[in-house]
């Protein structure tokens, strides 16, 4: 059996090709010396479901960074974003996350990631060092519990107590004055809306004792249909309504539930009504829900806000979401701390981050403050208010006050044994 | 590579009458060779990037190859396997977060209670044929996954095990360095592959392709199917359980998405993917997903649309998995040659 030369790739050939893509791949893309710009990585949900999520925190990032740049950078260096999809998936969010820092030569994270995504990459900052910032997940375990505290991580988002305790006690004002006392839950059946909805049923029976929860809906997320739960809701006859359901959800639900009129027979308190998202969605938006804010550029009242919001829309032909405005203050902070701390470095950014207040469109008086203790966003802009079926939407919004949450965020922590 | 190409040239020298004894020795060769380039890696490449890289594989790998145990050579298509690589997580991260055991400890205490869970649930399933056995393996997958998701207390429902797995240093192995967690990946996937390439070559995994083939003829002639069947679906979930536990470090949590129908669907893709009539047909399989998904993800967010694309390429263009089609390819090139030498 004599062999000879046949026509096709070679052995040697195909040897140097493997070679030569085996020296490609592991050959480090950025050398990571120090650069003239600054590389942050987000990591992020940018297809599926709640890609909005993604592309909302990307958007108001990016509004950001164009200023900060254009202001001369982080401590004279520009700021270059990479983004990058995770596709919703934990172990797909600290890959990504690993890879920025690893190869993309990143030094800072923005970490824009919902729910378990978000301790994902926490475990990635814990892992490697690397300053991290927060900015999507609201779930309070991930600053409050101090198993989960390291220094190189803070969170720029709201935090679910925060929004409990503001709206607990909106609630009970309005459970006092109209007599309601048989109240119903309908929220979507994860750990946000399970737990969301215990925390704001115990401020609200704290502050109204007297009232009393008769039913309880756990729809799934995702859920397309609505009518067993809308009609279950009925049934029951409640004199108000809570419901944490959010974005597409909270959308589908008010649609179906307007075909049975629920909104005429009962006050309903959605806390996460107030988002463009869902606000411009919605086909009939009813009269008179009550809603937390989210993000609208009517609230806070201020110049600052409402300029922002109309150069996000312009820039993007879409008003922000929650996320935008939690992306963009983390990089006005970043941009305010390196300032404060005279360089780009990821630990001289985050001594300089701690207790540090800013001015902010999104403030409660106008400034936000990234709190030391437990390196979490406070003072932001956080209200209930009730809807009209036009803009502005939510036209008077009722302030909640940082004093009685921070005292009762304390007793909260004391009781889960946080502190 | 360096394994299919000596594998190839192994199989080809055994001839009829393999002579088990020097085969399996020159397989332990082959694999501590393997184990030594792979150690060796990161003295040449100094990427951090290759390193997560190859502790994924060994990961997905393991998994894969497991899976294809059961698809490829005993014909049960499980739409459930992916419950064992969470249990692997979540057994794993539960047992160093809650009793800091040593993690050998950990590691083997993981492997025996997906071996009695693997046991029951197989018990069940095992008795069912083709879409009837994929369906209720899909259903226990779904169990574990709510029981993960509502067990709040224990698991942390959705948003997985947080805080991190403690990873103590034992017999000198630091697993939280990125270095020796490698070391260790490659290790078991070696040894996990080994393991599997012996147990597909054994007389009972001739009994089981002969299941696969003609489950009948096998019971007239004396083989107790139902315990077969049993025997590989336990083994095959301890090796996916491994690669579960792979992630588990790797990534130092476990959530509920390890434990998701979508593992179990990545699995079958990879399986596809890398072809089922060769046994490291999913391992490239899973080398090749790996690097389809980082490198396109790093360049468009429609990533799925691309993968949908390739997947679509290898079902009706191909008809087969990569190694199925590599394999056939040599096979026509030896006998063209053969004939015109």
């Amino acid at each position: 059996m004599t062999r000879t030369r046949k026509p096709g790739v070679s052995r040697r050939a195909t040897l140097a090709m493997m070679g030569a893509g085996a020296v490609t791949f592991a050959t480090p893309r950025v050398a990571r010396a120090q650069a003239k710009t600054i590389k942050v990585g987000m990591p992020t949900i940018l297809s599926g479901r709640v890609a909005q999520l993604g592309t909302s925190s990307r958007n108001g990032v990016m509004l950001e960074v164009e200023k900060v740049n254009a202001a001369g950078g982080l401590a004279g260096r520009q700021i270059e974003m990479v983004i990058r999809d995770s596709k919703g998936q934990p172990q797909e969010a600290a890959r990504v996350a690993r890879e920025l820092v690893n190869t993309d030569g990143c030094e800072i994270l923005i970490d824009a990631e919902a729910s378990s995504g978000a301790f994902a990459v926490h475990e990635v900052a814990r892992d490697l060092g690397v300053l991290c910032l927060h900015t999507n997940s609201e779930t309070s375990a991930l600053t409050a519990d101090p198993k989960q505290h390291i220094p190189n991580a803070f969170r720029t988002a709201r935090q679910g107590v925060h929004d409990s305790i503001v709206g607990g006690s909106y609630a009970a004002a309005i459970a006092k004055t109209k007599g309601l006392k048989k109240w119903a839950t309908c929220s979507p059946d994860y750990a946000y809306g399970r737990d969301t909805t215990g925390e704001y049923v115990t401020y609200l029976k704290r502050f109204a004792p007297d009232v009393e929860i008769i039913s309880e809906s756990w729809p799934k997320l995702f859920q397309p249909d609505y009518t067993e739960v809308v009609t279950k809701i009925l049934q029951a006859k409640p004199q108000a309504l809570y419901t944490c359901l959010w974005g597409g959800d909270l959308t589908s639900y008010i649609d179906q539930a307007n075909i049975y009129a629920l909104f005429s027979q009962m006050e309903v308190f959605a806390v996460n009504m107030a988002d463009y998202t869902a606000l411009t969605v919605v086909k009939n938006l009813p009269k008179g829900i009550h809603s937390g804010n989210r993000y609208i550029k009517t609230y806070p009242a201020t110049p600052e806000n409402a300029a922002w919001g109309d150069a996000y829309k312009a820039k993007y032909g879409e008003y922000p979401t929650n996320w935008s405005w939690e992306n963009a203050t983390a990089i006005m902070l970043l941009a305010e701390a390196a300032k404060k701390a005279n360089s780009a470095d990821g630990k001289k950014i985050a001594e300089a981050l701690r207790g540090l207040t800013i001015k902010s469109p999104f403030g409660a008086d106008g400034t936000v403050t990234m709190r030391a203790e437990d390196q979490t966003l406070v003072g932001y802009a956080i209200g209930w208010g009730t809807t009209i079926p036009q803009e502005p939407y939510v036209p008077q919004v009722q302030a909640g006050d940082w004093k009685t949450i921070f005292e009762l965020e304390a007793e909260w922590k004391k009781s889960k044994g946080y502190t | 590579m360096t394994e299919l190409q000596a594998e190839q040239g192994a199989q080809a020298l055994d001839g009829p009458h393999p002579q088990a004894k020097t085969r399996r020795n020159r397989e332990v060769l082959i694999a501590l060779a393997v184990f030594v380039v792979l150690a060796l890696l990161p003295a040449v490449f100094s990427s951090k990037l290759l390193l997560d890289f190859v502790i994924r594989c060994a990961a997905y790998g393991l998994f894969a190859t497991s899976l294809n145990l059961l698809v490829g050579y005993t014909g049960l298509i499980s739409f459930g396997h992916g419950m064992f690589f969470g249990l692997g997580a979540y057994g794993f991260g539960l047992m160093m977060q809650k009793t800091g055991v040593p993690i050998p400890v950990a590691f083997a205490a993981t492997l025996t209670i997906t071996f009695v869970v693997a046991l029951i649930i197989g018990a069940i399933c095992v008795r069912l044929k083709e879409i009837y056995f994929a369906f209720v393996t899909l259903a226990f997958q779904m169990l574990i996954h709510s029981t993960i998701l509502s067990w709040v207390s224990l698991t942390g429902g959705d948003q997985g095990l947080r805080g991190g797995i403690p990873r103590p240093p034992f017999f000198g192995i630091d697993l939280s360095n990125q270095l020796h967690l490698y070391v260790a990946s490659c290790a078991l996937l070696v040894i996990g592959l080994f393991l599997m390439h012996q147990i597909a070559q054994s007389p009972f995994g001739y009994t089981l392709r002969m299941i696969r083939d003609n489950a009948i003829r096998a019971s007239f002639i004396g083989i107790d199917v139902w315990r077969a069947k049993l025997t590989i679906f336990v083994l095959a979930a301890l090796f996916a359980s491994t690669g579960g536990i792979i992630m588990a470090l790797f990534v130092s949590g476990a959530y509920p998405e390890f434990a998701y129908w979508t593992i179990s669907g990545e699995g079958i893709f990879i399986n596809m993917l890398g072809g089922v009539t060769t046994f490291l047909g999913p391992m490239v399989g899973a080398v090749l997903l790996l690097i389809l998904n980082d490198t396109v993800t790093r360049l468009t967010d429609y990533h799925g649309l691309v993968l949908g694309i390739v997947i679509l390429f290898f079902a009706i263009g191909l008809r087969k998995g990569l190694m199925d089609f590599v394999v056939e390819w040599y096979a026509q090139r030896r006998n063209s040659a053969g004939e015109r030498g």
